[in-house]
């Protein structure tokens, strides 16, 4: 029953979650900033994409190739609007 | 109305597929929502004004409580589906109840921290820091408060009417959603507190 | 809060219109009583959730925008056409040119594409209904509701007043203090959620619900720019509604976003808003293209040229406009890095741009043109609409911007796009689908006066501008002195407004003239279509298609007409609809409350609207109502009416 319950897949990906959290606390120590930043990032991705796939069954569904250029899209509208932001504000401001 | 036996309940019929995938498009749209949001916070961030910074004011304590309560809640959620593709209706909603109360427990704690911002004088009027971060962190707890509203509506009707086709599709639905919030939270924990207190 | 700060007072105009609100309400709720329509009314439309009545409202709301916004545009040329003229003073004018914007982009464009939207995209691709019909009688009463919060504003509390950009510091609480830019926050926040929801709505229904072997690369060139559209749509207004919330967040509640003090960063909101913005001209123009390319080949009676090269062209435009706001602000104190860059991607879009243009040209070569009315505004299209896009270019340039920047220049080049790229495109479509809907062609011939009217007055009012702007007249003054020359000018552009309002006028005589007076059209098929909505009786019957088709190829109605073969002899089965629902009106009038009582911060009353929002929403999740059958009795029946048989 209880392996009926509580099916592998789910539990390494609940495990796995957390231990990127974990992981991702390591940037409290003194590392150079980029380092720490390049954590965050890898750490953040794996752990939307152990959602996406493991929990949100992405790939179950028939439509899934609409489904992945539908995320695509809005992770490239995300990154567009965030650091063409940032580019226009900070990084490109005339100074 | 046609109903697919070779599909899980929550895709059984077109209708349902449909649902799904609109609810998959949703999604899209709230991956841009959120992202202005942290655009407006990424350019706001150092703009603290004469009120307190983000290194000043968070603590990592109760942020990595409420890292762990909606990561767990997310697995629980994840296992309600699972229990209802198994037809087990009563560990579905027991799955499920968890899962809201752990909503509710992550609620609390968020108020608890706002509470605790403003007393350490980072009310959401004293700088642009402090309105782009308590907005951001404002709009995802708005979500979880609404899911939470949302959810108890399903398992209502998942008590009243058991699994078919409809309550099916609502729950998977919900799971998404609820799934989905913990991917943005999981942004907000690196890329506003860790970063914060980097 | 006294009674002469909510209504507004001492502008006679403003009068005139308070009088003529409350006698045209007054008058239609005394002629529903009267004629005994309080039912028919709830019954047929306002609970309706068929995708062609929603499209006729719609369209309706569309047309009544676009006196509204018209009555704006003349207001505002009457003013500017002599120098120190003293028709309305500069309040006034603040507030016409912003709600004049705002409208006719946000509640007259959007609307009337949406209408002809709802109306023949189930019928071009094979289906019964939208994917969400619910759903979608909801999008229209969210968009109705922002519409109508926001039109009362000039009398109850006065317009909004900082241009429809309303650009931080001016919308900001300092120094618009009255309730006009609560109105535009909200108004829009909520017709922008229904909005997005037609967005995805349609992206099912298209994705999803296509007849049985319309492969995407069959379907006609109207849905995929709907498609397409869509996806905009769903990417581009989410950050519209982030940009709304913090504006009433720093109007209403202290934040700092956008403010002058406190870190607050006023250059932000511009930013935000040109996010949306700009992919939303492309929301607007795209599906104008479809139009156009439905039009043009049906006329030319040749297959569109280039398929597949449009729907390319229309998908690097969606990427694309993405990539370009900063255009709009190159004044604003970025670097050079920051203007080359969108310089660039802005220059780019013309060329997907250039690629469509072209491909109509080549649609048209060797075609057997028909100069009917539709294809009158298509044709005039085609070089008007290459105008804007060439002082586009001009204004890309983020070097030369400089001189351009908020002058009438800017102004004559939106005009010059967006009147040929949407405001054309709609004209056209009602025209070319007109007779889908009611069963009888707008009259060719006072059609086609009302077309010439508009062409040329439409130049004769916006040409000069261009001249005005390089002369350095800016955009918004309310008025100038003679010494600037601008005066013969801008004389011009008011006779040409003139000759515009004749030309509408006339447009909407058409329609009255032709509803009692133009021959019925029995075949369904009036122009000789070529997609699949022309395979229809019209009027449509509720469930659209009897049996619905299969499909082997792109324009399979035209090649099937060509073989002599129906698509429609297949055996007839029991069909599925949905019930009616007088929930989305509900939604509707609770979120109008929400809206209202918020803008003057009215908490109490806004909680009870907030919880009756909250509460029909649960309604709507407890119900559990399947819809019905239609009978196969019942649907042979009326066919066979529909095509004119006797029963």
């Amino acid at each position: 029953m209880l392996k009926q319950l509580f099916p592998v897949k789910h539990v390494v990906g609940y495990v796995a979650s957390l231990v990127l959290t974990l992981i991702a606390l390591v940037v409290l120590m003194d590392l150079p900033a980029a380092v720490e930043i390049g954590i965050l990032a890898v750490t953040a991705i794996l752990q939307a994409s152990l959602q996406l796939v493991m929990f949100m069954h992405i790939g179950e569904s028939s439509e899934k190739k609409s489904l992945y250029i539908n995320i695509a899209f809005a992770i490239f509208m995300a990154l567009v609007t965030i650091f063409g932001t940032l580019f226009i504000f900070v990084w490109g401001w005339y100074a | 109305m046609k109903i697919d036996a070779t599909q899980p309940l929550e895709y059984g019929t077109e209708e349902n597929r449909n649902k799904i995938f609109g609810f998959w498009l949703f999604m899209g749209a709230e991956i841009a929502l959120f992202a202005t949001l942290f655009t407006v916070y990424f350019v706001l961030v150092d703009r603290f004004a004469s009120g307190p910074s983000g290194a000043d004011l968070f603590v990592i304590g109760p942020v990595l409580a409420e890292t762990f309560i909606l990561l767990t809640s997310s697995f629980t959620i994840g296992l309600a589906v699972h229990s209802m593709r198994l037809g087990l209706k009563k560990q579905m909603m027991i799955f499920m109840v968890i899962t809201l109360v752990l909503g509710a427990a992550f609620l609390g704690i968020e108020i608890y921290e706002f509470f605790h911002y403003v007393h350490e004088g980072a009310a959401i009027t004293t700088s642009a820091f402090t309105s782009s971060l308590l907005t951001l962190l404002g709009t995802h707890g708005a979500h979880v408060t609404f899911g939470l509203l949302w959810g108890t509506a399903i398992l209502l009707q998942v008590r009243k009417y058991g699994l078919d086709h409809k309550t099916a599709n609502k729950s998977f639905i919900f799971s998404l959603y609820w799934h989905f919030l913990d991917v943005v939270w999981i942004f907000i924990f690196s890329f506003v507190y860790l970063k914060g207190l980097m | 809060m006294k009674w002469d700060e909510f209504f507004v007072t001492g502008d006679p105009l403003i009068y005139g219109a308070m009088v003529s609100i409350v006698l045209v309400s007054l008058a239609i709720l005394v002629g529903l009583t009267y004629f005994k329509k309080w039912g028919y009314l709830w019954r047929e439309w306002l609970t309706t959730v068929d995708h062609k009545k929603i499209g006729v409202m719609y369209i309706l709301a569309a047309l009544i925008m676009l006196f509204r916004g018209g009555v704006d545009a003349v207001m505002m040329r009457a003013q500017t056409s002599m120098p120190d003229m003293k028709f309305l003073d500069g309040q006034h004018y603040n507030e016409i040119f912003t709600t004049h914007g705002v409208i006719m982009i946000l509640f007259m464009a959007m609307p009337f594409i949406f209408g002809l939207m709802n109306v023949i995209i189930p019928l071009q691709i094979g289906a019964r209904d939208v994917a969400f019909p619910r759903l979608n009688a909801i999008s229209f009463w969210l968009f109705f509701a922002g519409a109508m919060l926001f039109n009362i504003s000039f009398v109850i509390g006065g317009s909004p007043d900082a241009g429809w950009s309303a650009y931080f510091p001016l919308a900001g609480i300092e120094f618009s203090p009255h309730v006009g830019n609560n109105y535009y926050s909200l108004a829009l926040q909520i017709s922008g959620i229904g909005t997005l929801m037609t967005g995805l709505n349609f992206i099912v229904t298209i994705m999803k619900m296509r007849a049985p072997g319309m492969t995407l690369m069959k379907m006609p060139m109207f849905t995929w720019s709907v498609l397409i559209t869509s996806v905009i749509i769903i990417f581009a207004f989410p950050v519209l509604t982030v940009a709304l919330l913090l504006m009433m967040f720093d109007r209403q509640f202290g934040t700092q976003f956008f403010t002058m003090q406190n870190g607050g960063m006023d250059m932000l909101w511009a930013n935000l808003f040109w996010v949306w913005g700009h992919p939303e001209v492309y929301i607007v123009v795209l599906p104008a293209f479809g139009i156009f390319s439905e039009i043009i080949s049906t006329f030319a009676k040749k297959n569109l040229y280039g398929y597949k090269s449009m729907v390319i062209s229309m998908l690097v435009i969606s990427g694309l406009s993405f990539l370009v706001w900063a255009h709009h602000f190159y004044t604003m104190g970025q670097g050079a890095m920051v203007n080359g860059f969108f310089s660039i991607t802005t220059m780019a879009i013309a060329v997907p741009t250039g690629v469509k243009i072209f491909n109509w040209l080549f649609t048209l070569h060797k075609g057997r043109i028909e100069f009917t009315t539709p294809m009158l505004y298509s044709l005039a299209f085609i070089p008007i609409f290459t105008i804007g896009g060439v002082t586009g270019v001009m204004l890309a340039m983020a070097s030369a911007d400089y001189q351009y920047h908020n002058t009438m220049f800017l102004v004559a080049h939106f005009h010059y796009v967006l009147i040929p790229g949407t405001v054309f495109a709609v004209i056209a479509g009602f025209h070319y689908w007109f007779p889908k809907v009611f069963g009888f062609r707008l009259n060719e011939r006072r059609g086609k006066t009302a077309f010439w009217f508009i062409i040329i007055s439409f130049n004769v009012t916006f040409f000069p501008l261009f001249f005005l702007g390089l002369q350095g007249m800016t955009r918004r003054m309310y008025t100038y002195s003679e010494e600037t020359g601008f005066g013969p000018l801008n004389m011009l552009s008011m006779v040409g407004a003139i000759g515009l309002t004749i030309g509408f006028i006339l447009l909407v005589y058409n329609i009255y003239w032709s509803t009692r007076y133009e021959p019925r059209d029995t075949t369904g098929d009036p122009w000789d279509g070529r997609s699949l909505e022309w395979s229809m009786p019209s009027p449509v019957p509720v469930y659209n298609f009897a049996v619905v088709p299969e499909i082997t190829k792109r324009d399979e109605f035209w090649f099937a007409k060509q073989e002599g073969k129906s698509l429609s002899d297949k055996k007839i089965e029991k069909i599925h609809m949905p019930s009616n629902s007088g929930k989305p009106f509900i939604l509707g009038i609770a979120f109008f409350f929400l809206g209202f009582f918020v803008v003057f911060s009215w908490w109490t009353p806004a909680i009870v609207a907030g919880i009756a929002v909250l509460l029909t929403m649960a309604a709507m999740s407890f119900d559990r109502d399947d819809g019905y059958y239609i009978p196969v009795e019942e649907v042979v029946q009326s066919e066979k009416r529909l095509r004119g048989e006797r029963v």
